[in-house]
């Protein structure tokens, strides 16, 4: 369930799929660092490693029977995300999180299905991961940028998102939950899906979108919010203004044809949607600080020392 | 990765789709013209809205074929240079649209077809809903039943080419992991339907394991110079603006697409995109040498722009790397702006301050953006 991602924090026994890689073994030390409580691993090396900080299991069934972990950080090369993450979920993992840029959309579409008829929560693909600052993070959003806050982050791009949420630190302001989704075309948590979650948390005064150019996500979004008649302030950045039509650059999701997926197209829908809607990093960040200043600061402290 | 409609067609063909027949025409050299005209010469660009764009020439003679070709070959066209175009025998018919495609929203494949094909058909669909959808779970069995539902809300000739064409439409899609296979128009003849138009975007995430998708790549770079790229550097460097002047060495694909709006509207002409991907480095400077050598190419390049906001990497290798990638840069004259944020920044500054004292270099991302701007205006 989308709730389930508002419930992790330091107590969340998280496991680590691919731990024995070389990714894996530098972010689940990251991770660990932060706050995080990762309680084992999976590799197809279980056993043969005996080096690791926590038990590394050959299978998540394996791995959940004896930690009883909540959730997975996928960190397996693209091509073998489809069958680790859906292992997760058949092992009755309910948030999973894969890192992967690149993996082939028609897993991607599969895997949503299988996500989906579990009600388990995909976070992914290719993105830095998600958030719950000062208290636990699955992935790699760099401790620079995070910040406990009573800002929602959600997010396309990571290192674009490094970017805001540093920028936004360094004025005092932080983050209730920040959650990459990712720069794919087909991906598990869309933009739309959290408005519900957030229009109903009491630790988020608002959101800081940080989308870009192709896909229809931010429309989505924005009619989400009509739907919601969402009570809280929305900022939203947009990148790719000068990016080419036919042209993906770097983002396959960042594709476009024709009028669909154009910053014009997500501008206008989420201004109707009375979103503000921004162009630079430094407009983004003045109308968020300005924001929180002239509100009650009192709600927020908790949150700010959280 | 959206095919260009030759490459688009031999898909098509291959999996029983029927097509005009056809010439490729890349050079001076023309095949013999495939049967009696009239034709149609088309730019073969990967863009829609080509017709519009005047891509796409009817010509009742040869000597018309052949002036279509001198006008559009090698000329630009809706941001791309026409390195080919294709000759076919003008088809005949109704003209109708079809499509498959991935629908994120919905996680599922979404097939599409209107009797009423031609070049505005969403535009025009959309308003009088002539165009007709089912949304189906992305397997082939479902999407052949969503064909046959299809049918059912046709006429008789729509529900007839239908059931002649979108199946082994949807075998490709699967096949092959399209994104899109969009045939607009799709003419309808006495029994028969040919795809007059082939718009099929794939996705360069499956081409490790999509052969016959990887060949066309192979056999055309200039086409699909960005995707070949990738495919055999590993990263992303697309050309921009042939008349720009800050030649970018970045990371992260939404920061980087972000520096360049950010410059555009300070009045810079960013040259290219480029996403190094610095955490794939292995400590070895060959991207970084690759990256500047064809920025040195440039023949406008004025400034080196180098920002990079490290989550995880060691900037000071970073520095390193960059220092001995610039020591190769055969433009040594060019100014050097880096603005470097993330683990190990101070003894990244000490190592370029120390190696370079020339680089210009910030931790704030306004004062270096200004500072590029600055000289690329010298």
């Amino acid at each position: 369930m989308i709730s389930d991602l508002f419930a992790i924090d330091r107590s969340t026994p998280v496991i680590i799929q691919g731990i024995t890689g070389r990714m894996g073994r530098r972010h689940a030390a990251l991770m660990r660092a932060y706050g995080t409580r990762i309680v084992g691993g999976t590799s197809a090396r279980a056993g043969s490693i005996d080096e690791m900080p926590v038990p590394v299991f050959a299978t998540c069934g394996e791995a959940v029977a004896a930690t009883g972990a909540r959730a997975s950080v996928v960190m397996v090369p693209p091509e073998d995300v489809l069958d680790a993450a859906s292992e997760a979920i058949a092992a009755g993992i309910g948030v999973v999180v894969t890192i992967a840029e690149g993996v082939p959309v028609h897993d991607a579409l599969k895997l949503k299905a299988i996500a989906d008829e579990n009600d388990a929560v995909w976070i992914g693909p290719s993105t830095p991961g998600m958030a719950r600052p000062g208290k636990a993070k699955l992935g790699f959003l760099p401790d620079i940028s995070l910040h406990p806050g009573d800002w929602a982050m959600l997010t396309k791009s990571g290192t674009l998102s490094y970017e805001v949420g540093y920028r936004l630190a360094a004025r005092g302001l932080g983050q209730s939950i920040w959650i990459g989704v990712g720069g794919e075309v087909v991906k598990g948590v869309r933009f739309a899906d959290l408005v519900a979650p957030l229009a109903a948390d009491p630790a988020t005064r608002g959101i800081l979108l940080v989308g870009e150019v192709g896909g229809t996500e931010e429309e989505e979004f924005a009619d989400a919010l009509i739907r919601q008649s969402f009570p809280k302030p929305v900022l939203a950045l947009l990148a790719g203004r000068e990016s080419k039509q036919g042209v993906a650059m770097g983002h396959a999701g960042a594709l476009t044809f024709g009028a669909a997926g154009t910053l014009q197209s997500k501008r206008k829908h989420l201004e109707a949607a009375g979103a503000e809607v921004f162009f630079s990093l430094e407009a983004l960040a003045a109308h968020a600080v300005e924001l929180s200043s002239s509100s009650d600061q009192d709600t927020s402290e908790e949150w700010v020392h959280g | 990765m959206l095919l260009i409609e030759c490459d688009g067609k031999a898909l098509f063909e291959a999996g029983g789709i029927p097509v005009p027949e056809g010439i490729v025409v890349t050079g001076r050299e023309r095949p013999a013209l495939p049967g009696g005209g009239p034709w149609l010469v088309k730019a073969q660009v990967p863009a829609g809205g080509r017709g519009k764009a005047g891509g796409v020439v009817f010509c009742a003679t040869e000597e018309a074929v052949d002036q279509a070709l001198e006008r559009l070959l090698g000329r630009p066209l809706l941001g791309h240079r026409v390195h080919a175009c294709l000759v076919e025998q003008a088809a005949r018919g109704t003209e109708a649209y079809l499509s498959l495609m991935v629908d994120p929203a919905a996680g599922a494949a979404r097939l599409s077809f209107s009797d009423q094909g031609g070049v505005d058909v969403e535009a025009a669909a959309r308003n009088d809903g002539a165009l007709l959808c089912e949304v189906c779970v992305a397997d082939p069995e479902a999407v052949g039943v969503g064909i046959e539902r299809l049918a059912t809300r046709l006429g008789p000739q729509s529900a007839a080419a239908l059931r002649m064409v979108a199946p082994a439409l949807a075998e490709l899609f699967f096949a092959r992991e399209l994104l899109l296979a969009e045939i607009n128009p799709l003419f309808l003849d006495v029994g028969r339907a040919v795809a007059g138009d082939a718009k099929v975007v794939v996705d360069a995430n499956a081409i490790s394991r999509q052969s016959e998708i990887r060949r066309f790549v192979e056999a055309r770079p200039e086409v699909y110079a960005d995707v070949w790229r990738k495919m055999n550097e590993g990263f992303d460097f697309i050309d921009l603006d042939p008349d720009g002047d800050i030649g970018l060495v970045t990371t992260g694909a939404g920061l980087s697409m972000m520096l360049i709006d950010e410059l555009t509207a300070r009045g810079g002409r960013p040259l290219n995109f480029c996403d190094l991907r610095t955490g794939q480095m292995r400590g070895r400077p060959d991207r970084l040498i690759r990256v500047l050598d064809w920025l040195a190419a440039k023949p406008g390049l004025k400034v080196l722009f180098v920002n990079i906001f490290a989550g995880i990497t060691d900037l000071s290798e970073f520095a390193r790397l960059l220092t001995e990638a610039l020591a190769r840069f055969p433009r040594p004259d060019i100014p050097v702006v880096a603005r470097l944020i993330g683990p190990g920044e101070a003894a990244a500054r000490a190592h370029l301050a120390a190696v370079r004292p020339d680089l210009a270099t910030y931790a704030d991302l306004d004062q270096a953006l200004q500072h590029v701007i600055a000289v690329s205006r010298q």
